[in-house]
């Protein structure tokens, strides 16, 4: 066996992250018959992608492709999904790689829990919902959110008061106060790293004040407002609950800028804003929506014509990056900003209701830190091999998605088709070299490993 | 000239010390940031920018916005290219001092420390030489500065210097009024609004009142250690120019007496500020005082040591040392003079004349506009109120 002496149990390929692309390379390389594990931080897989409202330049409905890959992935019978788990180390060996994980508690017996929520009607408690950006509350034990796979209950022991009610409610006695986190170790042949990005902070700049401001809004906080299942129901604006008539996009808000150690483009804002501006029209036909930029940056497919179309609907572009946001009266903000391309009256304070700050991508989790696994300059993880993107510089670890760098959707599903492809030719060179069966023969013939393998 | 792209402009900017114009990508941040642009008109600093990128030379030499910013940095602090708008501005200065001066000279120095420091040299030893073969008897019983050097004579030389140095100043000067003003010929301006704006240019002279409004961080104190400075070396001159028969005696006066009150004032006036700016540029306390430029520290170590030395001319007369005050007196002479023939027409000091007649050009040059019913755009500046 490849596997060390100590391990609990052996994967073909582990990934790490639920997100979009951690599934589609979990999908492709299921479907080849490799046994996969992806571990996922959160309480449901399906990443950032799941709580997004529409995608550009299509504006199809993000849950309506994210679900059934989600779907997809909890039913396949090569995939195994371990979520609310954290990689604690990832050590190489010629053998074959040893991760180390920690299964989070989620004080609910999960091999019991049905998903009912009968849980989650009975308690007492909310708190500010993590899955709608905090603008909307949740329950101290509850369903991570609607869609969300596993539909099984989890209770957040920071809120929780050990009342009692969930106990009493639950049909099945799953709620389990006592449990504790558990660690594992996981033998895998190859690792593909699906981490994804997170968004640096909205006060990452002090010069926009967003400290001060709850109508400072994070795009992801706009994604949910404009989601049809979102935590209003429709778009109004945090600290009072006004239909906004006056939205302003600052873009660049979190990228491109030197003062904050984030040189390089995040690649997405452009499109997500024209997309969000688009459907804010279509939520709030009589809003003013304007949208401040330094250069649209629309180069993907269909790309420019989206853009080309959301100025052709009467939303404003103004070149210019926002150097300032002051508060105004009744929650207002006023937006500094020199119209560049004007020749006169060009230094502008223009008041806006709501303020969409385009936050800079950065990575989610730092390999780095328990692995070999190296970064680059920017702090996502290093491809050094221009001709294999996917390969990191350990071999039999690839990378996938915005783990490697920002990346729109589109570009992450098909950056994970290639990691998926990538770790298949590892193994397969791996696997014949060892002149031994793939871990599952599932099904001999279908099976690609094991028909040429046998 | 007028139209003419200058596509090697920014090159010449790198020259005076703004060597990083290419990294600008034009976002405005600077602009929005500025404390003084609003108010201005001008759209500094990324409009400067934008001419010198773009290669606008002649509309580059016509902008009076460089003399508008005071360098407090905030344009730096936040530029996300790291492009330092405020170094640039600073080196569109140097720029615009080269240009005006029609010697050539101040271009010269500010490119070459070399030549400026020969140049200071040179007028240096002129003035040693002059001593050495023209002065007076020295008599070592006791301190008699006036049979060394006497006063009629220095007051002599003074007021030469200050002619030649005054008409330098002030051809350059009617050379940057001609460019702003005079060249395109577009405005009619009456010359009663010449005269009606005078004052402003006094006001601005003796109190540069506008960098008062300028930066968010040091809050007026670097206002207020320049306008010390300032109080310092317009004492000074009105002391060695107008006052000399009065200042330079051989009899001790006693402490109190005002011509020596009024000399302590401006040697503090002039060391403490210079002293502090040194200190501040080795340390690079301050946004202004991270770029130093050869020309930056040629003007302050003079200064200092013009201050230096005069105060020793005091410390050595007052305690009855001839030999040593007379000595003294040639090195603080042969500081002294190189200084202000250096600086006052061809380097740093000009701007006590650039900055002040600039806010009374956009003064004039807004009263025409409003007189011709044209709207206050881009081109006026605003006279603070």
């Amino acid at each position: 066996m490849i596997a060390n002496a100590n391990t609990q149990r052996h994967v073909d390929v582990l990934i790490i992250g639920g997100g979009i692309s951690g599934l589609q390379a979990a999908l492709d390389l299921g479907d080849q018959g490799y046994r996969v594990m992806v571990v996922e931080r959160r309480p449901s897989i399906g990443g950032r992608m799941i709580s997004l409202s529409k995608v550009f330049p299509t504006l199809d409905c993000a849950s309506c492709i994210t679900t059934p890959k989600m779907s997809a992935a909890a039913h396949h019978e090569n995939i195994e999904l371990l979520t609310y788990t954290e990689v604690d180390s990832i050590t190489p060996g010629p053998d074959g790689h040893t991760v180390v994980i920690t299964r989070k508690p989620t004080y609910v017996n999960t091999n019991k829990c049905i998903g009912c929520r009968m849980c989650e009607y009975a308690c007492d408690t909310e708190y500010p919902d993590p899955f709608e950006e905090g603008l909307g509350s949740v329950r101290a034990v509850s369903v991570a959110f609607t869609n969300a796979i596993p539909q099984k209950a989890l209770l957040n022991p920071d809120y929780c008061l050990a009342c009692g009610l969930c106990l009493r409610a639950c049909p099945t006695d799953a709620i389990e106060f006592d449990q504790q986190p558990r660690q594992e170790t996981i033998g895998a042949d190859a690792i593909i790293i699906a981490s994804g990005f997170q968004l640096n902070a909205l006060t990452v700049k002090p010069q926009y004040g967003a400290e001060n401001s709850r109508n400072i809004i994070s795009p992801l906080a706009l994604e949910r407002l404009l989601a049809p299942h979102g935590p209003y129901g429709r778009v109004l604006r945090p600290s009072d609950g006004k239909i906004p008539g006056s939205i302003a996009f600052v873009q660049c808000a979190g990228s491109r800028d030197q003062t904050i150690g984030v040189p390089y483009c995040s690649r997405v804002c452009c499109m997500y804003a024209i997309k969000q501006a688009m459907l804010l029209s279509g939520a709030l036909p009589t809003a003013d929506i304007t949208i401040y930029y330094m250069d649209i940056r629309a180069f993907g497919k269909g790309h420019e014509q989206f853009y080309q179309n959301a100025r052709a609907m009467g939303i404003n572009f103004i070149r210019g990056k926002v150097s300032r946001i002051d508060p105004a009266d009744h929650d207002d903000l006023l937006v500094h900003v020199e119209l560049t391309e004007e020749p006169e009256n060009f230094l502008r304070k223009q008041r806006h209701d709501l303020v969409v700050l385009a936050q800079g991508m950065i990575p989610q989790w730092n390999p780095s830190e328990v692995s070999p696994v190296r970064i680059g300059t920017d702090g996502f993880v290093a491809t050094p091999d221009p001709a294999s993107p996917c390969s990191t510089d350990i071999p039999g670890i690839f990378v996938a998605g915005a783990a490697a760098g920002p990346k729109d959707i589109a570009d992450s599903i098909a950056e994970a088709g290639a990691a998926a492809m990538e770790a298949g030719a590892y193994l397969y060179r791996h696997h014949v070299a060892d002149k031994r069966p793939p871990t599952v023969a599932l099904d001999v013939a279908l099976s690609p490993v094991g028909a040429r393998s046998g | 000239m007028a139209g003419k792209i200058n596509p090697n402009l920014h090159l010449d900017i790198a020259g005076y010390g703004g060597k990083d114009v290419d990294l600008c990508m034009n976002c405005g941040t600077c602009t929005t940031i500025c404390p003084l642009s609003e108010d201005s008109g001008g759209g500094f600093p990324r409009r400067v920018i934008r001419l010198i990128q773009t290669g606008r030379e002649s509309k580059l030499v016509e902008s009076l916005d460089p003399w508008l910013c005071y360098y407090c940095g905030d344009c730096t602090t936040n530029c996300p290219r790291r492009a330092n708008p405020a170094e640039t501005m600073m080196a569109a200065r140097r720029y615009l001092t080269a240009r005006y001066d029609w010697t050539g000279l101040a271009g010269l120095f500010y490119k070459s420390a070399l030549a400026e420091i020969f140049a200071i040299l040179a007028v240096g030893l002129f003035v040693t030489l002059l001593f050495v073969s023209l002065h007076g008897p020295v008599i070592l019983q006791r301190v008699e500065l006036n049979t060394f050097a006497p006063v009629h004579w220095v007051e002599f030389g003074d007021w030469i210097m200050a002619a030649v140095l005054s008409f330098f100043l002030l051809t350059n000067s009617l050379r940057m009024a001609w460019w702003i003003l005079g060249r395109k010929k577009m405005l009619r301006i009456s010359p009663l609004l010449y005269i009606r704006q005078i004052p402003v240019f006094f006001e601005h002279l003796f109190t540069q009142k506008r960098w008062r409004e300028c930066g968010s961080e040091p809050g007026g104190i670097r206002w207020l250690k320049h306008l010390l400075l300032v109080s310092g070396y317009l004492s000074m001159l009105t002391l060695v120019l107008i006052l000399l028969r009065w200042f330079q005696t051989d009899k001790i006066y006693p402490f109190y007496y005002p011509q020596r009150l009024w000399g302590y004032y401006a040697t503090i006036a002039i060391l403490y500020p210079t002293a502090d700016f040194m200190i501040s540029r080795w340390r690079r306390k301050e946004p202004i005082h991270l770029f130093s430029a050869a020309s930056d520290w040629i003007f302050l170590v003079m200064l200092f040591l013009t201050a230096l030395t005069g105060i020793m001319v005091n410390i050595f007369r007052v305690n009855g040392l001839p030999m040593e005050t007379y000595v003294i007196y040639v090195i603080h002479l042969s500081i002294a003079v190189p200084m202000l023939v250096v600086e006052v027409p061809f380097g740093k000091w000009s701007h006590i004349m650039y900055r002040p007649l600039a806010i009374y050009l956009a003064g004039v040059k807004r009263a025409a506009l409003q007189a011709a019913g044209k709207s206050t755009g881009q081109t006026a500046a605003a006279v603070a109120a």
